[in-house]
């Protein structure tokens, strides 16, 4: 079961990252010229929707695990 | 001669050994592998700095690395101005040497088997003085009580104090994540590429075993390269940029002027001179 809980976490965190990813790509065919801002701000979005996947990788799964055994 | 091939491959996939059967494990940071391979880091930032200082001296810089660094100062710049505004350019050597540590280091994580950023302590260690950091100009610019009082939200009236505490009580906490967050970002994406890698190599030497025994076969590791240098560049240029955030967040000030002022030099004041003439 914890398994499937952390399978589930990471599914929310890839669609956000996606979605992020759609906006800024539609946004840059509306606007070529402001490629060079969307990146900038596309790839910060980007940290903090993967930081949530750090953390769930790195504290929570390993805190799950130990208590499950 | 195919041991040579084989120990610089995995060393260079960054993907640990494959221990007898064991499976793939990477390598755990020690005090000594940090220091040794921060000292590697530091080595090459210096190489670099000092090849680059020699081409100060050219009125139009021609020296590729001078013209790299100064890229990379013309954008750190440029975020500073902007986040922090005008004042920004104070916190700005604090930014580029965390960029420049920071990315160096991300650098020999891609082809060594541990490096100073893969290590949790070293990443708190450089949350923990940022974020020590702006505390210490929050502080400085609001007096210390008035540092904490912008941890306590709005003013409300006094019927509402123990929200006030609530609200105090979270902000400090989530002051403390910043800690969290900031370490736990680099490590993640560093650590996690050394685990990807170790992963790709053993699923490499399944499906092509060769020479037996321990079995390299094809280091699948290698292909992500790539993508891990992109996370090289990003997570570097994003400490700096929330360092500037979180000091933009405490030194606010009031009388700001215009922001986005692009810095005059001296043709701008010599066409203007010739022109109102």
């Amino acid at each position: 079961m914890t398994a499937i809980g952390i399978g589930i976490g990471i599914l929310g965190v890839s669609i956000g990252l996606g979605m992020v990813g759609y906006a800024a790509m539609s946004a840059m065919a509306r606007q070529p010229e402001a490629i060079g801002k969307l990146q900038t701000a596309m790839l910060i979005a980007l940290a903090f929707i993967e930081l949530v996947f750090l953390l769930t990788a790195f504290v929570l799964a390993p805190a799950l695990v130990a208590g499950a055994k | 001669m195919y041991e040579l091939f084989r120990t610089g491959t995995l060393l260079l996939a960054a993907g640990g050994e494959n221990g007898g059967g064991h499976g793939a494990y990477h390598f755990e940071p020690t005090l000594v592998s940090t220091s040794f391979y921060f000292l590697v880091a530091l080595v090459i930032v210096f190489v670099v700095l000092s090849l680059a200082k020699k081409g100060f001296k050219d009125q139009v810089f021609k020296n590729p690395f001078t013209c790299m660094l100064e890229q990379l100062y013309l954008f750190l710049e440029n975020l500073a101005v902007g986040i922090i505004g005008p004042h920004g350019r104070k916190y700005l050597p604090f930014a580029m040497t965390f960029w420049l540590m920071i990315f160096f280091c991300n650098l020999v994580a891609l082809v060594a088997p541990t490096a100073p950023t893969a290590d949790l302590s070293f990443n708190l260690g450089m949350a923990l003085i940022s974020i020590g950091y702006v505390q210490w100009e929050g502080m400085k610019t609001n007096g210390v009580f008035g540092h904490f009082k912008h941890f306590a939200g709005p003013k409300l009236p006094f019927a509402l104090i123990p929200i006030s505490l609530m609200i105090f009580v979270i902000e400090i906490i989530s002051e403390a994540m910043k800690n969290v967050s900031l370490s736990l970002r680099i490590f993640g994406n560093i650590d996690g590429g050394h685990r990807a890698a170790a992963a790709m190599n053993e699923i490499g030497s399944k499906m092509f075993p060769f020479a037996g025994g321990n079995a390299t076969g094809i280091p699948f590791g290698y292909f992500l390269l790539p993508i891990k240098f992109l996370t090289c560049l990003v997570q570097a240029m994003l400490f700096s940029l929330l360092f500037m955030v979180y000091v933009s967040l405490v030194t606010s000030h009031e009388h700001e002027e215009e922001e986005g002022h692009p810095r005059h030099n001296e043709h701008d004041a010599e066409a203007v001179l010739a022109g109102s003439h």
